[in-house]
Order: C-alpha cells, then structure tokens, then sequence
C-alpha cells in the first residue's frame, strides 16, 4: 500500500508537469477561441474526476448500508472529500474560462447552477458528519445524503441537452448517430486524455493518503474510548 | 449541547440555501433564454421585463460605434425574423458575424437594449492547418488588432 501511494504520488506529480509542458509548448492555438482554450486542460479532466469521486462515494455508501462495514464508510469519506476539493476547481476554473470567453464569470444557468448545488450538497454533507458523534450513525447517516447528492451529477451532465443553457453541450461525450465522436481534432484530444488520466492518477493517491488517515483515526479514537472505559 | 445548536442552525441555513438556489435556478434554468421568435411571437408579454434572447449575430448587421462604446447588431435563428440589438459597451472578445450570443436587458419598442453581451461558444474545437498554428503567429495575431 505504501509504495503504490509513493508510485501514484510521483507518477501524478511528473504527469502534470508534463501535461503543463505539453500543453503550453507544444500544443497549436485553437482558431476561435485562442489561448484562454488552454484551460480545458484543468477544467474537463477536474470535471471527469469530481464525476469518479462521488460515484466512488455513491458505491461505497450503498456497500457500506448493505454490508456495515466500516471501511466501506472510510473510503466513502475520504472519495468525498477529494471530490469536493476538485468539484471546487471545476466551478473556479469555469469561472475563469467563462470570464473571458462568455465574459462573465458566473451565470445561473442549468449547468452552474447543478453544478454548484452539488458542491453544497457535498459541504452539507460534512457539515452532517461533524454534527454526529456516534461513528456509526454518522456513517449510516452519510451514507443516505452520499447516494442522494450523487443522484444530482447524471441531471448535471444532461442539463445542457435538456434545458436552453449558455454552457455548450458536451465536446468529450459527443455521440453521433449512435457514434462516440468528440468534436475536437487529435491534437488537441489526445493531451485531454492525457490531463484526464494523470488527473485520475493523482485523485487515486489523495483518495488513498485520506483513506489510510481516516482509518487510523478511527482506530485511534477506538482505543482511546477503550482506554477510557 | 452548544456546538449541536450551533451545526442545527448551520444546517438550516444552508439547506435553506439550497432550497432558494433550487427554487430560483429551476425557474430560471428552464428557460435560460428566449429565441426571437417567441419573443416576437408575444410582443406585449415582454415589454419592459428583463429578459435574455439567445440566438445567433446576423451576418453583415454589426455596427461598432468606438466613440460612443455602442454596439449594434441583429439577432436572428433563421435570418429571416430579427431583433436589432443595441447594447453599451465594449465589445467582447469572441464577438463576431455568425457567433451565438446571449443578450439581457429590455424591449423598448422593436428595439431589444441590452445590458449584458455574452458570447456562447461552440463546442467544437479547431485548429488551422496552416497559420496560426504556432504560438508566435498567435500573439503577432492579436498585436495586429
């Protein structure tokens, strides 16, 4: 476990200074929107993740109702928490690449909007965490508000297509008669994937660093509630 | 005792939060903006209400006065049914002939004054072949505006 934290921590760190480089040096302008396109890198990899993260959440909380295991709430947490850390990024590098390219930061359409009520749902849900001090009713508890606030990222990535939005409809996920077809040439797609799976890389080292810590607390706070009786 | 009334309270006024967002967003969200066409449609249902038109910059209208920072244009979906636009300020960046844009402000007449111009952009991406390829055409690009 150790050293597959170590291979992840490194491997992501060197992944993204090289996306960085790739992107910024090598990569061609794209022709309508110029330079400020270059944060697709950031945002589209940050959204796929903060999508892994809470479906990672969404699994472990049903394991976790099904099973009672506690592990199963461990991984939950910690999956959230990362999530919420890159759910974050998604909003700020939007606003920014909105700010110059629609020019405005923020606008309440369908897409910011579920977009930012998924990052409230998920601070309700630590804020419910806090607000418990049985381990295992926070954990039941979170569980149900895990699966529930999951349920808002398939309306997130459907709003473009089912309401009139300013966000454009999705690049990535295009499908053409029945086709997956991403409306980007090569050049640009293949340093997306690229960010995308050094992003994932870097989401599975943070996960498990905060998985290992939430465990030891956990036992940490078992024994000293033993130590106390 | 005291730091349960505290998360209590907190909660509420987050879920509060929420429920307002929801609340406003939903309204708003299902119609974002309107096309021209139902805009034209029902005139006196929108006059003096602000209100968003999202469509597209009808070829060959745009009209950029730099001194009064005025710009003016049409929009359309189909080039035959318009809304002339006049909007105060600068001109946004992407803004072109063709682009899809979305305008907030009012129907004073047959005229739509805006007061806020966002651009909608595409999701397809490009890249030209031959010039501006490279970074340096870029930025000698945009000096050259």
């Amino acid at each position: 476990m150790k050293k597959i934290i170590l291979y992840l921590e490194w491997g992501s760190i060197l992944g993204l200074i090289c996306c960085g480089l790739w992107v910024f040096l090598k990569l061609p302008i794209e022709t309508s929107q110029g330079f400020p396109q270059k944060i697709m890198y950031l945002h589209v990899p940050s959204v796929i993740t903060t999508y892994l993260a809470f479906f990672v959440v969404f699994v472990y909380s049903i394991a976790y109702l099904w099973k009672r295991e506690l592990m199963f709430d461990q991984i939950a947490k910690a999956s959230a928490e990362v999530g919420l850390v890159f759910c974050a990024l998604v909003l700020i590098t939007g606003a920014i690449w909105g700010r110059t390219t629609w020019g405005t930061y923020w606008v309440w359409d369908a897409r910011l909007t579920t977009t930012l009520l998924l990052f409230l749902i998920f601070m309700g849900y630590f804020l419910l965490r806090m607000s418990v001090n049985d381990r295992d009713k926070e954990a039941r508890l979170a569980s149900v508000l895990g699966i529930i606030g999951f349920l808002d990222i398939p309306i997130i990535h459907k709003s473009v297509e089912w309401w009139r939005t300013l966000h454009q409809p999705s690049t990535l996920f295009k499908v053409d008669s029945g086709e997956a077809k991403p409306s980007m040439p090569p050049e640009l797609l293949y340093p997306l994937l690229a960010s995308t799976l050094v992003m994932l890389a870097f989401y599975l080292y943070l996960l498990l660093l905060r998985y290992q810590t939430e465990k030891r607390t956990d036992r940490l706070n078992q024994l000293l509630a033993e130590t106390q009786v | 005792m005291k730091t349960r009334t505290k998360f209590v309270i907190g909660g509420a006024v987050i879920l509060a939060v929420i429920i307002a967002l929801s609340v406003q967003g939903l309204q708003e969200m299902t119609v974002f903006f309107y096309t021209p066409q139902e805009v034209l449609a029902s005139p006196s249902k929108f006059e003096d209400k602000t209100i968003r038109i999202g469509a597209l910059v009808q070829k060959g209208s745009v009209e950029w006065n730099a001194k009064a920072i005025q710009l003016s244009f049409n929009i359309t979906e189909d080039g035959n049914e318009f809304i002339p636009v006049l909007y105060d300020g600068v001109k946004p960046d992407l803004f072109r002939e063709g682009q899809g844009v979305v305008v907030e402000g009012k129907m004073k007449g047959p005229r739509f004054e805006a007061n806020q111009l966002l651009v909608k952009h595409s999701e397809e991406y490009t890249v030209e072949t031959e010039h501006k390829k490279n970074k340096e055409d870029y930025y000698k690009s945009i000096q050259a505006q």
